[in-house]
């Protein structure tokens, strides 16, 4: 076996996520690809919880659908998360037998499951380490012995986990994981499923979040000041870099509000340092009239949109991509603001630099869309050869030119040299208001039509960046499937799985959502008579902006739904070959009644 | 304690832009401007080390009419920008400056914090108790009862009192000024920029167009009582907060409060922490490493 995906879920104090980190931890260490999500219900102490990990030998590009383990400290709290943990015939099913249902009781509707067991899991703890507190342990043991799973590694996780608090509570733990090993060991499954050995050295790979990953990614490309207030699910942005960027001579300010979150991130960047803010949905609304001033000012500016379900509180612990619209549309005013969207832990590394250097190199806000999987989740990610990147910095005024200096000077590429205060000769008026090329302002219906144009052609080469555009598969496949952001990692072991079973399909992941890259696009569609946009949105928001910009061939449909309902692989290849059948049947002549 | 004397290397006019104000002629706002080039100059940095940030409002325009580097940002959020071009570059002198409905309604929220934070910036109100540039609405500052376009039968609301509020939050310096006494004014400023930490200077700008006839400069020149004259101790919280009781019906100037011993600013713990913590920084690229399982 090369591929297992375990789902768990208990009360808050179960410690069932603590057991998910142990898990993948000691996989990480061991030289699995490994990804785990967390899932909460919306309780901040004592509610439901859950997480879900996937072990592998292969990259993985999503935490995996139907389960192929699932555990249930108790079925109340395991059936909240109905679809998040999907149960099928042939999961593994293994609960705490004090539940008191029967093995062939348990409450999974049209589903019944081969293997099921009823573990005396706090009992076993009890008996191991006194505590019914080593519950979480106990099923890391159950786990290792049905399926082999790193078990090593897991000891070694828990030596140094609970090590701080002394050897006894090391020696019951162990205990624990032996008892619940030795409980495997004695109750076999029918048919065995051992993990197969993973393939890469141990002791090499990254154990991130995408958050730290963007913070890190941040850093990385010299930002020097973050401005933000606590907002679900991007506060860790915000969280690294207070324990980081002191160190680089930078400054974190945890903002009033919103609004003065991105206020000072904006006041640092006039000050002349790469300067970011981070939010989710309702943050995003309120930073909005501060961005079209970054875009109007043309100062340097990240911001980084964790998405989560809306609108407004909506579902703040859940993903969804309906922010699209309000990321590439919501200002007064004619904007252009680039938006970039991560699609995995590792590429968010990527996705930031980037950000950071359209950022500098345009003089324009630079939206990073994220959404809560991919910010929360838990990935292995090998090491990153971060001497393959490129980090831009802003184009400083030349002594000649601070000589007589015009900070909106209109330039051959629409980028006007940019100076800032300390810098003497380079003084000048930044204002929201219509401005000359001075910066002085200005009601001239002319100097703002020449303005609007030069903030929105500096921005064309953008519409070019083939490598912002991840396209896979037959250039002349008549299928197409596009995803972006957390669904592109199920449309990329969709589309892998479709071209095994033979269908003629070609992938599209834009990295780059927004100005959508017409001509990008034209060419990929040249060839495409159906297929689907697969995303996580009640509207199915990218493909209703294709379908502004781009002639999208009428066979490609949108493929969508609401946040908090993860799309499947399994589903996107069947919806594939539906797709498929369809351009094989003649059209039907409609007959008359 | 009298400091050393130092040639002064910039003169009034050195701060002054090529742009001409928009504002109405006598428009108390020229006289705050004349004040502001004065105690800049006095204060002798030099304009491209001045960071001068505005909201929206006339007051707002203020910046573009002196050399340093301007920001005229949106209404309400000059004090964060203000705060992050400080942090960001601590070594700047940082001005802030606006309206009393740019800093005391829409921006409201921001003060109290830039004044526990304690950055190291002044902030200078224009108060005219009006709305001008949108052609006389209430403002924050309105006594009850006024009739205006937005209160034709008289306003319902207590105003705010900038002076008490900012004395309240624990602000390190509170002043208050009038364009009628212009010298005295630019004194207050200058004395408010060599604060160092948050330091408020309240002006009572009127505004000729909109403004009551017994709120003008001339009847400001009549009325103002300034503190120096009453024997007012400036380093008494209390007794200042008691004064500043008196906001909207007697017209004090001069500083109502200057804390003696200034505690450390944000900026200067921010870069004590940078200093401190400099060769803990790991090489940016292996700044990853951290996420290793080893």
């Amino acid at each position: 076996m090369d591929d297992l995906v375990i789902g768990m879920a208990g009360s808050g104090g179960d410690g069932i996520v603590s057991a998910g980190e142990s898990l993948i931890a000691a996989a990480a260490y061991e030289g699995y690809h490994a990804m785990m999500t967390k899932s909460f219900g919306s309780q901040v102490r004592g509610g439901e919880s859950s997480c879900r990990v996937r072990l592998s030998t292969r990259r993985v590009h999503n935490p995996g659908s139907t389960l192929d383990v699932a555990v249930a400290l108790n079925w109340e709290d395991f059936l909240r998360f109905g679809a998040e943990l999907p149960v099928s015939g042939s999961t593994v099913v293994i609960y705490e037998s004090r539940t008191g249902v029967a093995p062939d009781k348990i409450p999974l509707v049209g589903v019944a499951p081969k293997e099921v067991f009823a573990v005396p899991i706090s009992d076993i703890a009890k008996q191991a380490a006194g505590t019914e507190k080593a519950k979480n342990t106990v099923v890391l043991g159950l786990i290792a012995g049905w399926f082999g799973i790193a078990r090593e590694a897991i000891l070694r996780g828990l030596r140094k986990k609970f090590i701080k608090k002394g050897e006894e509570l090391v020696a019951s733990n162990e205990r624990a994981f032996t008892m619940g090993e030795q409980w495997a060991r004695e109750h076999p499954l029918q048919t065995p499923r051992m993990m197969d050995k993973a393939a890469s050295h141990a002791g090499k790979k990254m154990l991130i979040d995408g958050n730290d990953m963007c913070a890190a990614a941040a850093i990385f490309s010299g930002c020097q000041f973050f401005g933000g207030y606590p907002i679900t699910p991007s506060t860790e942005i915000m969280q690294f870099f207070t324990r980081e960027v002191w160190k680089y001579g930078g400054a974190v300010l945890q903002a009033e509000d919103e609004i003065a979150g991105v206020g000072a991130a904006l006041g640092a960047s006039i000050a002349g340092k790469k300067a970011m803010t981070a939010t989710s949905g309702p943050g995003l609304s309120l930073k909005t009239e501060i961005m079209g001033l970054a875009s109007i000012a043309e100062l340097p500016l990240v911001i980084v949109d964790v998405q989560r379900g809306g609108p407004s509180t909506g579902l703040p612990t859940k993903p969804e991509q309906a922010d699209l619209f309000a990321a590439a549309f919501s200002a007064h005013g004619d904007v252009l603001r680039p938006v970039l969207a991560p699609t995995s832990v590792a590429d968010t590394f990527d996705i930031t630099v980037e950000a950071f250097n359209l950022a500098e190199k345009y003089q324009t806000p630079v939206l990073i869309l994220s959404d809560q999987e991919v910010a929360q989740r838990k990935e292995t990610v090998d090491p990153i050869d971060t001497a393959r990147f490129t980090v831009i910095d802003r184009k400083l005024p030349t002594e000649a030119e601070l000589k007589d200096y015009h900070r909106f000077k209109l330039t051959e590429d629409h980028v006007s040299p940019i100076s800032h205060p300390g810098m003497k000769g380079g003084n000048y008026q930044g204002a929201g208001i219509e401005h000359n090329e001075s910066g002085n302002p200005t009601a001239s219906g002319k100097m703002h039509a020449t303005m609007n144009d030069k903030r929105f052609k500096k921005l064309k080469p953008l519409q070019r960046r083939r490598d912002l555009h991840r396209i896979e598969g037959n250039p002349s496949a008549p299928l197409a499937l596009v995803a972006w952001g957390s669904v592109a990692g199920v449309a990329k072991e969709a589309f892998d799985r479709a071209v095994a079973e033979g269908l003629d399909v070609k992938l599209f992941v834009p990295l780059l959502v927004w100005p959508i890259a017409e001509e990008i696009y034209r060419d990929f569609f040249a060839s495409v008579k159906g297929g689907i946009v697969a995303e996580l949105s009640h509207q199915g928001q990218l493909y209703r902006m294709l379908r502004m910009y781009v002639d999208v061939p009428a066979g490609v449909t949108s493929f969508c739904r609401s946040g908090a309902n993860p799309i499947q692989p399994l589903e996107v290849v069947a919806k594939l070959r539906e797709a498929s059948m369809a351009l094989q049947t003649p059209p039907q002549i409609p007959s008359e009644e | 304690m009298k400091e050393p004397t130092v040639l002064p290397t910039y003169q009034a006019k050195d701060f002054k832009s090529e742009l001409k104000p928009i504002w109405c002629p006598g428009c108390g706002d020229f006289g705050v401007l004349q004040a502001i080039y004065r105690a800049l100059a006095a204060v002798g940095r030099a304009p491209h080390e001045i960071a001068f940030v505005s909201g929206i409002g006339c007051s707002s325009r203020i910046p573009g009419y002196t050399t340093a580097y301007g920001f005229n940002s949106v209404h309400g959020r000059a004090l964060p920008i203000a705060q992050g071009i400080k942090l960001a570059n601590p070594d700047l002198l940082v001005l802030v400056a606006g309206g009393d409905g740019d800093g005391f309604s829409i921006g409201g929220g921001h003060v109290p914090h830039a004044i526990r934070r304690n950055i190291d910036l002044t902030y200078i109100v224009m108060d005219n108790q009006i709305y001008g540039l949108t052609k006389g609405q209430l403002s924050p500052t309105s006594p009850k009862g006024l009739h205006t376009v937005t209160s034709d039968l008289g306003s319902l609301e207590e105003p705010v009192n900038p002076l008490l509020y900012t004395l309240a939050y624990g602000a390190g310096f509170v002043a208050q000024g009038t364009p009628a006494d212009m010298a005295g004014l630019a004194d207050i400023i200058e004395e408010a920029i060599r604060y160092p930490g948050f330091s408020l200077v309240n002006v009572q700008s009127p505004c000729v167009t909109f403004g009551e006839d017994d709120n003008q400069v001339k009847a400001h020149r009549a009325a103002m009582k300034p503190l120096s004259s009453i024997g007012h101790d400036p380093t008494n919280r209390i007794a200042a907060m008691d004064l500043a009781q008196q906001y909207g019906k007697a017209l004090h100037t001069g500083v109502f409060f200057k804390n003696p011993s200034p505690p450390p600013t944000y900026d200067a713990l921010v870069r004590e922490r940078q200093r401190s913590l400099a060769e803990k920084a790991v090489p940016r690229e292996r700044l990853l490493d951290m996420f290793v399982q080893k």
